[in-house]
Formats: structure tokens, C-alpha cells, sequence
């Protein structure tokens, strides 16, 4: 053996890192990502934000670009003065704000149904994800047009008129909820998965040594199971938003995708909705980050020095209990 | 007289400590009964649009409108699906469904398996900071980006001349570009699920490989593709699923140009009128009302073999999004 091949696999044997550095070869493998990365989403995400500030014509040469931020807004101003655009925007974040929080919590709920162990959990999961192959564009909407959606008669619901009858606003939201309650659990079929994955690495002695203090069920999902799970909750809650972003049943869904469609009213005033439509999706992701992404800061219990004194005097005694037993036996 | 006071409170004494030591199982049995009567009315909600399309499908004209018939058809009629799968065109639009979620489903594999192997194992400059713009580029919606990439390609084929019958927008051409750069339908999420995947290789067997004078590429093809192939089908059948179901990138780079199923579905009202003129059908009324039991019989037919890969593949799915990792570790 040569010198050289002997010193390589001695580094090779005494490597310490796991992975190694080398960047050339890594590079070489993510390239095609990485140059699709550049090509096909940094630059038309920005090149349509730019978009926003020009009327944008379409002609034999090309397209024309004309600055017209100044003249009574532009783009943003057309958005703005547009019967549709913002109520529209509007019910979305409402249909946002409702869904969301409705998805991850029946999910969360299936999740722990599924993972008592009951027989046929399997099944149960198999019908629960049939939505995720199946949901598209053109399905959701003819279920959906046709009223298989809905389920409940919610209409004639005592408590359903209470709420109207206090808060229109919100009977309006719960009931645009209700009308479509099966498209929304068709959301759920990836969140339980995920959640039933969630739960099934939280680690029993966690559980035991909380029953050996005296927790309940109620407590324990309290304090052990909702807190660990919080993390993928909002991984949820980002699938989520963005999924419903692409769902027919989405009230900004055809006003955007006509205004690319239609390009005789310009590029530019699409791009604007676009833009917009954007921005409002990232808002609703960064409040779904203060709700369930920021880590969970831990509490600093301060012990009385009493109480350390009692502590102290407790693991004594067990530690000379231990060792009593160990040597009786 | 005591005798006959004694008795019932025995009876009341002995059912009352048959209670009290039967408890806890009496519970556990009302819990379980719950939880399956539960978690049966959510399946059947789940289920619901399901049913009732199928049920719907195989109805007649006078059924549809018969308001005794709700959930089974006096007489079970074929005949929809025979003028469902005319107006889909179903020899054609079946064909190119799978021909093309096929190829974006190989291309989409092939990288993801690049740039996720790139993730795992080595460690570049910037590796964290791509990893993060990786995940953060799901978040981004369609709309902004489609505008410009739309503007791209048109360009582009119009540059290089290859506009016309079969050829740039209008065809998959420029969504087969973007699968290949990586940018396809949830292209993060495939990535995600290999770099996890990747991760788990044992570093021993690189090694031994790097020893034998392997080069990266063959510690590629040999190691981590061989040992992997459970995952490559998890990720090539998501990215089929994915890509059968992709609608709204479609309806503007493809539009019209091919038939696929789900474009098909989507306007089959139109399609209807022009396609089933002159054809002698089941229910020749020419209301609209009457539309619904074909429409019931196309989404079915398009459907059918989504479920068959799901029936088939079932345990690849679930096991597809445990393996992507991101429920938090």
C-alpha cells in the first residue's frame, strides 16, 4: 500500500465528523434544485412584485411597460377601488381564521381517539386520508356546487339563532364552517397523521410518572400531550393556510385566477392581486407563528429555602429507603 | 319483617360493591363504545360526498328528480358512465393523465433524491440557509410566481421558436422544465422526505465504501438508491397523486392543449353540450338538473384509479408523510 492511500484511509477511518465537507461535490447534486430554485421562484417572486408598479400591455414586440404608481395609485389603487378584491380578501382571512383553527383541533382530536388503541385504527386512517389522494381542483368544486359539502342542517339551530341574533358577523362565519363541514375535515387527512405520529413519540414514562402524582387523563393531555404536540400544530396550521390557499372553495380563488387569466386588463393588475393576495397568506403565517411557533419558554420554579430544605430532607430519605431495601434483599 | 328490610339493602349493599369493583371497566367499555360511535359518524362524514356521488352516479333522470328516492336508485343505470366517459374522452384524457403525472412524478423523483441525498450527507457553505429557504418556498403562494413564469415560458418558446401544435405553452413542455429544475407540485415536501430518509444511512457503510474507492456518485447510486427504494416509491407516488390532481399551475401552462382528466372535469358542462350532441342517451331532457348524475359518473371515473393506487399503495402514504420528519425532532 502507498503512502498516500494508507494516509487516506487512516483520515478516512478517524474521520470525526459524520458528514464530511466537501462543498464542490454537494453543490454538483443541488444544482438542478438550486438553479430551478433562482429561475423559477426567485426571480418571477420578485419580478412580479415589480410587476405591481407598471400598466403592463401586451404587444406584437413584447411587453410594454408603463410606470403608473403615480397616477391615482396604479395598481394599488385599482385594487383597492375594486368592488370585489378586498371584501373577498376579507372572507378569506375570516374562512382562514375559522378553518385553521377547526382543522387542527378535530385533527388533534382524531389523533388521540386513534392512539388509545382502539381496534381498527387502521381503517380509521385509511378513511381518514382517502381525501389527500383524491382532493382536486375540479372534485372540490363539483362536491362542493352541489352541496355535498354540507352535512348540517344548521339553520334551524337554537343556539345557531342565538349567536345571529347577538353577532351576525360571527353567525355568518361559523356558518360558511358548517355549510362546508365535510371539505374541511377532508383538510385534516395529513394533520392526523401527523399528530397520531406526534403522540406516539411522546415517551410512556412521561405518562407514568405523572399518574405516580396523582394526574388525571384531563391533566395529562393538558400538560404532557398539548404542549409537546404544540411544534407540529403549527407545522399543521402552515400546511393548512397554504392548502386552502389553492382550494376552490376559496372566495378570492376565481378573482385571482381570472385576473391572470385575463390579460387584457393587464399583467400588472394581477400581479397586484397577486402581490396583495401574498403578503396576506405570509400575515397569516406569522400569526400562526405567534400562536403555536415561538418556543415554549420554561419556567423557573424558585424554591423557598424552606421548601429546598423539605426537598432535600424527601430525597434523603428515599435514597436510605432504597438502600435498605437493596440490602434486605 | 328485618328479613324482608334486609334484603334490599343487601341488594342495594351488593350491586353497590359490584360497582365499585367493576368501575373502571364499566368505564373503559362506555369510553370505547364512545369513541367507536364517534369515530364511525366522522368516517361517515368523511365519507359522505363519496357516497353520495356514487349513489348520485348510477341514477336516472327520474330519480334524480324523484323526491322518495334519496340514497338508492329504483333501478341501477350504467348508462351515465358510458356518456361520462364520452365527454371526457376518457380513452384520451386517461391516457395522457398518466402519461404526464408519470413523467413529472420520475422527474420530481429524481431530483428531490439529489438534492435531499446533497441535505443529508454532506455539509457545504450555506447549508443552512438554503435547507431554510427550502422550507420557507413552500410557503410562497402559486399566484405570485405563476404570472412571471407564465411571462418566462412564453418568451422563451417564442425565442427559441417552438410555438404551435404540441409544442411550448399549451403543452406540459414548461411544467416538465420546472419538475426537472425541482420546482414541481410540493417539491419541499418530497425533498424533506428523502433528506430525512438519508439521514438514517448508517456513516460506516459510506465509509467502507470511500475504501473500496468509490467516488460520490457511486456512494450515490450504490449506497443510498439501493437502500432506499421503499422511499423512492413512497415519493414517486405522492408526486404522481400530486401531480394527477394539480390543477391550477395546469389551467394556465396547459390550458386546453391536452385532455386530462382533471381539465375535462372541470368544465364538463360545456363539454356536455358540444360533446354528446347527435348521441342518444339515457335522459335526452336538456335540463340542467339532469347534467348531475353524468357529472356524479365523470368524478368517479376520474377518481378510479387515484383509488386504486391508494388501495394498493396504502401503507407507502401514510408511512410517505411520518417519513418527512416534520413533526418536529
Amino acid at each position: 500500500m502507498t503512502e498516500l492511500a494508507k494516509n487516506r484511509t487512516l483520515k478516512a477511518l478517524t474521520g470525526e465528523s459524520r458528514i464530511e465537507n466537501q462543498n464542490k461535490i454537494a453543490y454538483l447534486f443541488i444544482l438542478p434544485w438550486l438553479l430551478g430554485f433562482l429561475a423559477f421562484v426567485i426571480y418571477p417572486l420578485f419580478q412580479t412584485i415589480y410587476n405591481t408598479l407598471f400598466k403592463i400591455t401586451t404587444t406584437s414586440l413584447g411587453l410594454v411597460y408603463d410606470y403608473n404608481l403615480i397616477d391615482k395609485g396604479g395598481n394599488y389603487g385599482t385594487a383597492f377601488r375594486n368592488l370585489y378584491f378586498f371584501p373577498q380578501m376579507l372572507d378569506f382571512v375570516i374562512m382562514e381564521a375559522t378553518y385553521v383553527p377547526t382543522i387542527i383541533i378535530v385533527a388533534f382530536i382524531l389523533a388521540i381517539l386513534l392512539n388509545t388503541g382502539v381496534k381498527g385504527q387502521g381503517f380509521f386512517r385509511v378513511i381518514f386520508f382517502l381525501p389527500v389522494i383524491i382532493m382536486s381542483g375540479p372534485i372540490t368544486g363539483i362536491l362542493y356546487w352541489n352541496g355535498a359539502g354540507g352535512l348540517l342542517t344548521y339553520e334551524d339551530n337554537v343556539i345557531f339563532k342565538m349567536i345571529l341574533s347577538y353577532s351576525p358577523g360571527f353567525a355568518e362565519a361559523l356558518a360558511g364552517l358548517f355549510a362546508n363541514f365535510t371539505m374541511v375535515l377532508w383538510f385534516t387527512g395529513i394533520p392526523i397523521i401527523l399528530f397520531i405520529n406526534a403522540l406516539q413519540k411522546i415517551n410512556v414514562n412521561l405518562y407514568e410518572a405523572a399518574r405516580i402524582d396523582g394526574a388525571n387523563n384531563w391533566q395529562i393531555l393538558w400538560k404532557i400531550k398539548v404542549p409537546i404536540v404544540r411544534p407540529t400544530a403549527f407545522v399543521t396550521a402552515i400546511f393548512t393556510i397554504v392548502q386552502l390557499g389553492t382550494y376552490t372553495g376559496n372566495p378570492v380563488f376565481y378573482l385571482i385566477q381570472n385576473s391572470i387569466y385575463d390579460r387584457g386588463a393587464g399583467i400588472g393588475l394581477a400581479s397586484t392581486f397577486a402581490t396583495i393576495y401574498s403578503l396576506v397568506v405570509f400575515l397569516l403565517v406569522g400569526v400562526a407563528y405567534l400562536l403555536l411557533g415561538r418556543p415554549e419558554r420554561t419556567k423557573k420554579i424558585q424554591l423557598s429555602s424552606i421548601q429546598r430544605d423539605r426537598m432535600e430532607a424527601l430525597a434523603v430519605r428515599r435514597a436510605k429507603a432504597k438502600q435498605r431495601t437493596a440490602t434486605t434483599r | 319483617m328485618n328479613a324482608i328490610l334486609v334484603k334490599p339493602r343487601a341488594a342495594v349493599a351488593a350491586a353497590k360493591t359490584y360497582y365499585r369493583h367493576h368501575k373502571s371497566r364499566l368505564n373503559r367499555i362506555v369510553a370505547q363504545v364512545a369513541i367507536y360511535v364517534f369515530l364511525i359518524t366522522i368516517s361517515y362524514v368523511f365519507l359522505y360526498p363519496i357516497l353520495r356521488m356514487v349513489s348520485i352516479s348510477f341514477m336516472s333522470a327520474s330519480d334524480l328528480v324523484n323526491p322518495e328516492v334519496d340514497w338508492f336508485p329504483t333501478k341501477i343505470t350504467f348508462a351515465n358512465y358510458g356518456v361520462a366517459w364520452t365527454v371526457l374522452k376518457g380513452e384520451v384524457s386517461l391516457f395522457n393523465s398518466i402519461r404526464y403525472s408519470g413523467l413529472m412524478a420520475i422527474f420530481q423523483t429524481i431530483v428531490s433524491a439529489l438534492t435531499g441525498f446533497a441535505f443529508a450527507r454532506y455539509e457545504f457553505r450555506g447549508k443552512k440557509l438554503l435547507y431554510t429557504i427550502l422550507l420557507l418556498s413552500f410557503i410562497i403562494p402559486v399566484p405570485i410566481l405563476l404570472i412571471t413564469q407564465y411571462n418566462m415560458f412564453n418568451s422563451f418558446f417564442q425565442s427559441i421558436g417552438w410555438t404551435g401544435e404540441g409544442k411550448g405553452i399549451g403543452t406540459y413542455d414548461a411544467q416538465l422544465v420546472m419538475a426537472f429544475f425541482g420546482q414541481g407540485v410540493n417539491s419541499a415536501i418530497l425533498i424533506m422526505i428523502f433528506v430525512n430518509f438519508f439521514k438514517m444511512i448508517p456513516n460506516d457503510l459510506y465509509e467502507a465504501g470511500k475504501i473500496d474507492g468509490a467516488n460520490p456518485f457511486q456512494l450515490f447510486w450504490h449506497i443510498t438508491i439501493r437502500l432506499s427504494l421503499s422511499t423512492i416509491v413512497v415519493v414517486f407516488l405522492f408526486s404522481f397523486v400530486w401531480n394527477w390532481n394539480e390543477d391550477y399551475v395546469t389551467k394556465f401552462l396547459v390550458g386546453d392543449g391536452i385532455l386530462l382528466f382533471t381539465n375535462q372535469l372541470g368544465k364538463f358542462d360545456s363539454l356536455f353540450q358540444t360533446r354528446t350532441t347527435g348521441m342518444t342517451h339515457p335522459d335526452a331532457g336538456g335540463e340542467i338538473q339532469l347534467v348531475e348524475s353524468f357529472k356524479m359518473a365523470a368524478t368517479v371515473v376520474s377518481i378510479i384509479p387515484l383509488l386504486l393506487l391508494y388501495f394498493v399503495g396504502q401503507k407507502s402514504f401514510v408511512q410517505g408523510i411520518e417519513k418527512t420528519g416534520i413533526t418536529g425532532e
